[in-house]
C-alpha cells in the first residue's frame, strides 16, 4: 500500500479518500463565454476570467460536498488530448471525428517532432490550489494516449511517437512538484486497447514518472482490462483509477485470480447516464470492493470525468459518490 | 486490366463547416425539445446526400450510404431486434470510439426491417450503385452480453442475430441490392471461432439470391486465417493490409479463390499512402489474385478520420490506381 509513501509526502487522508477522475462539466455561463470567443466577440484575457470563475466554483463545490483529493475541473480544456497538443510544438489541429453518439472531438494530428516549450497545466494547478486547503492533483495525459489518441505523420511508428512524447511530458511532471503538487494523475484511458502495445505504455510511464517525488495515479477506462490484466500492475504508478461500475465491477473477479497489488481510486457511479445512483447502490458496490480489495487501498471516485453530464447531474453523482463514501468510513471505523 | 474503387462503409456524419454540422445541432436540439424525430431525419437525409455526392466526386464506382444514421455499429442493428436492451459504453476495438452494449434478456427476434429503409433511399438518391452494409451476426455476439440467462448462451444468440441478419440480407437483396456486405472484424481476436462464423455466414449465403455476399475483415492482421476464409462461401473477402504489410506477400503467394476488397489505403492515420508504394502492392497482388474484378478500398471505415481527410482518401484511391495502371507491368 501506499498509505506510507502519502505519509512521507505530507499527506494525511482519511479511509476511504473520496475524489473525481479529472473534469467537471462547464456551467453555462463559460460555455457562452467560449462560443463567443469561438466567434471572436472577446478576449482571450475575458476567456481565462471565466474559466478562473468556473474553477473556483468547481473547488468550492468539492469543499461543500466533502471531497478529500480535489481536482481543478479542467474548465480550460477543450479535451484531454487536444488541449496538450494545442500547447506541445509538434502538433497540428485535425478536423472533427466522433467519439460516440452525438459527441465529436477534434483528433490532432503529430506533423513534426513533440517538444514541452514551457509549463501547461501549471498555472492552473497553482490557481486551484489556492483557492483551497485540501491536496489537489495535478492532471495530465499519459503519453501513450495522447499518441494513440493522435494521428501520426511525423513519426515512424507507434512507439517511437510514445516515447518522445514521454520525454516531453516528463518535464510538465517535473514543472508541477516544483510547483509543490505531490498527487499527479497521469491518464492512460488507452492503455486497454492494444494489450500487445502494454510494454510501450510500460516503458513510456517509466520515463515519465521513474525518480520523482510525488504519489502518482493512472486513470484507465472503458476497455477490455481482461486483456492487461495482470500484467497492467507493472506500471509504475501508485494508484490505478478505475472505471468499476460500468464494467458490473467485472475487475473484481480478476482480481480474485490474481491479486491486485496497489491502491485503486474505485469508480462508483457511472458517468454516462443521466440516472443518479442511489446511495445505497453506491454503497453496495463499495462493500463488494472491500470483499476482495484491502480497506485501505480504496479511494472512491466515478467512473470517470463527469464533463458529460449537466452540472446539477455531475453534482448530484459526487454527493452520491461521498454520502455512500462517508457512511461506509463510518460503519467500518465504527467496528474497528 | 480494371480495378474497381470503392468505398468501404461508413463516411464522416460531421465536418468542420457549420453545413456538415447540421446533423450535430439538429439532434442536440432535438434532445433538448426544440426539434422533432422528422428532423433528425431530415438532417440525416441531408448528411447522407452529401456523402454519396463526395464519394462519387471522389470517382468511387460503388458507395455506401456513409452509416451516417448509425450511433455505432453494434447498437444500430442489434437495438432494433426483440429480446435487446441497450446498455452502456464500450470502447470499439482498439479505436478512441464507443458504442453501447447489447443486453440481451430474450430470445432475439427481427420484428422490423434494419437497414431496408436507409439503403432505399441511398440507392434512391446515389447516381452510382450503393453497397449496403451491416455488421455481421459474430461480431455483434460478441459485443452483446447475456443477462440472466435469457439468451440460452452465447450460440444461442448467434443463432438469433443470424437469423435476424439473415432474414435481413433476403430483404436488401430483394431491394436491389447488388452488393451486401457483412463485417465480422471480431473473428481476428477470436481466430478459433471460425466453424462458428461458417456456420453463420453460410446462413447468410443463403439468402443473399442474386446479390454477391462480401464478408469484410479489419482492425487485425487476417494473414493466420487466411487460408481458412478462402473456404467461406461467399463471393468477395474484404481485407485490412494495414496491420500486417507481409500479408501482401501472404496473398501474392497462396492466391485467392475469392474476389478480393484490398483495403490497402490506411482509414486510420491521415498519413497519405506514398502512391508507388501501393502500386508495388497491387503488382505484387496481382501475381495471386485477378485484379480486373478486384476492389481498392479504405482499411475500414472513414469515419475514423476528419471530414476533409476522409475525402483526401478516397480520391486517392484513384490516384493509386492510376498509378499502378500506368507502371510497367
Amino acid at each position: 500500500m501506499s498509505r506510507a509513501k502519502l505519509q512521507e509526502l505530507g499527506i494525511d487522508l482519511p479511509l476511504f479518500p473520496i475524489t473525481s477522475v479529472g473534469s467537471f462539466p462547464k456551467p453555462d455561463f463559460l460555455m457562452k463565454v467560449r462560443a463567443d470567443f469561438a466567434k471572436k466577440k472577446i478576449s482571450r484575457g475575458a476567456l481565462e476570467r471565466a474559466e478562473r470563475q468556473a474553477t473556483e466554483f468547481w473547488i468550492r463545490k468539492q469543499e461543500e460536498l466533502g471531497v478529500d483529493v480535489l481536482v481543478d475541473g479542467e474548465m480550460y480544456r477543450s479535451d484531454m488530448v487536444a488541449y496538450f497538443a494545442e500547447h506541445l510544438k509538434g502538433f497540428e489541429e485535425g478536423g472533427l471525428v466522433r467519439s460516440y453518439g452525438n459527441r465529436y472531438y477534434h483528433k490532432p494530428i503529430i506533423t513534426g517532432e513533440v517538444h514541452w516549450e514551457e509549463p501547461i497545466t501549471v498555472e492552473w494547478w497553482k490557481y486551484a490550489r489556492g483557492l483551497t486547503s485540501k491536496p489537489l492533483k495535478g492532471m495530465l495525459t499519459g503519453p501513450y494516449t495522447v499518441m494513440d489518441w493522435s494521428f501520426i505523420e511525423y513519426y515512424p511508428d507507434r512507439r517511437t511517437a510514445c516515447l518522445a512524447l514521454a520525454k516531453e511530458i516528463r518535464k510538465e511532471v517535473e514543472a508541477l512538484i516544483e510547483e509543490g503538487a505531490k498527487i499527479i494523475q497521469i491518464d492512460e484511458p488507452a492503455t486497454s486497447v492494444r494489450p500487445e502495445e502494454l510494454p510501450v505504455a510500460i516503458e513510456a510511464m517509466h520515463i515519465v514518472t521513474d525518480g520523482l517525488p510525488a504519489y502518482f495515479i493512472t486513470h484507465i477506462c472503458y476497455g477490455a482490462f481482461e486483456n492487461i490484466y495482470p500484467g497492467m500492475l507493472d506500471l509504475p504508478v501508485d494508484n490505478f483509477d478505475l472505471e468499476m461500475s460500468n464494467s458490473g465491477l467485472d475487475m473484481l473477479e480478476l482480481f480474485k485470480k490474481h491479486p491486485y497489488t496497489k491502491d485503486i481510486s474505485f469508480g462508483v457511479v457511472d458517468v454516462h447516464t443521466h440516472v443518479v445512483e442511489d446511495e445505497p447502490v453506491v454503497e453496495q458496490r463499495l462493500r463488494q470492493a472491500l470483499e476482495t480489495l484491502p480497506e485501505e487501498a480504496i479511494w472512491v471516485d466515478p467512473d470517470c470525468g463527469l464533463k458529460t453530464r449537466t452540472v446539477e447531474e455531475a453534482i448530484a453523482k459526487m454527493q452520491s459518490v461521498v454520502t455512500a463514501a462517508k457512511a461506509l468510513r463510518s460503519s467500518v471505523e465504527s467496528d474497528e | 486490366m480494371e480495378l474497381t474503387l470503392c468505398n468501404h462503409s461508413s463516411y464522416p456524419r460531421i465536418g468542420d463547416d457549420a453545413e456538415h454540422q447540421l446533423l450535430r445541432r439538429t439532434i442536440a436540439q432535438r434532445d433538448k425539445g426544440e426539434r422533432t424525430d422528422d428532423a433528425v431525419r431530415a438532417a440525416q437525409n441531408r448528411m447522407t446526400d452529401l456523402a454519396l455526392a463526395e464519394q462519387a466526386e471522389a470517382g468511387l464506382d460503388l458507395v455506401t450510404d456513409g452509416q451516417i444514421r448509425w450511433s455505432d455499429p453494434i447498437s444500430h442493428l442489434a437495438g432494433k431486434l426483440s429480446g435487446v436492451r441497450i446498455n452502456g459504453l464500450l470502447r470499439f476495438f482498439d479505436t478512441n470510439f464507443y458504442f453501447r452494449q447489447p443486453v440481451v434478456h430474450g430470445k432475439l427476434q427481427r420484428t422490423e426491417p434494419l437497414l431496408l429503409e436507409e439503403f432505399n433511399y441511398a440507392q434512391g438518391k446515389s447516381t452510382r450503385p450503393v453497397k449496403a452494409v451491416m455488421t455481421g451476426p459474430y461480431t455483434l455476439a460478441r459485443h452483446s452480453v447475456e443477462e440472466n440467462g435469457g439468451a440460452g448462451g452465447f450460440d444461442k444468440m448467434l443463432e438469433g442475430y443470424t437469423a435476424a441478419l439473415a432474414a435481413e440480407v433476403a430483404a436488401l437483396a430483394a431491394a436491389g441490392a447488388t452488393v451486401i456486405q457483412v463485417e465480422e472484424p471480431a473473428l481476428l481476436k477470436y481466430p478459433d471461432d471460425f466453424p462458428r462464423l461458417e456456420q453463420s455466414i453460410t446462413a447468410l449465403a443463403m439468402s443473399k439470391a442474386s446479390a454477391q455476399l462480401a464478408l469484410v475483415f479489419y482492425f487485425g492482421d487476417p494473414a493466420p486465417i487466411y487460408d481458412h476464409l478462402q473456404t467461406l462461401p461467399v463471393d468477395l473477402l474484404g481485407l485490412d493490409f494495414t496491420y500486417n504489410p507481409s500479408l501482401v506477400d501472404r496473398v501474392a503467394s497462396n492466391g485467392t479463390a475469392r474476389t478480393l476488397a484490398l483495403g490497402l489505403v490506411d482509414s486510420r492515420n491521415t498519413r497519405l499512402e506514398d502512391p508507388a508504394v501501393s502500386a508495388r502492392q497491387l503488382e505484387k497482388l496481382a501475381h495471386g489474385a485477378d485484379l480486373n474484378c478486384a476492389y481498392l478500398s479504405p482499411s475500414c471505415g472513414l469515419e475514423f478520420l476528419p471530414r476533409d481527410r476522409a475525402r483526401q482518401k478516397l480520391r486517392h484511391l484513384a490516384v493509386i490506381r492510376k498509378t499502378f495502371l500506368g507502371s510497367p507491368a
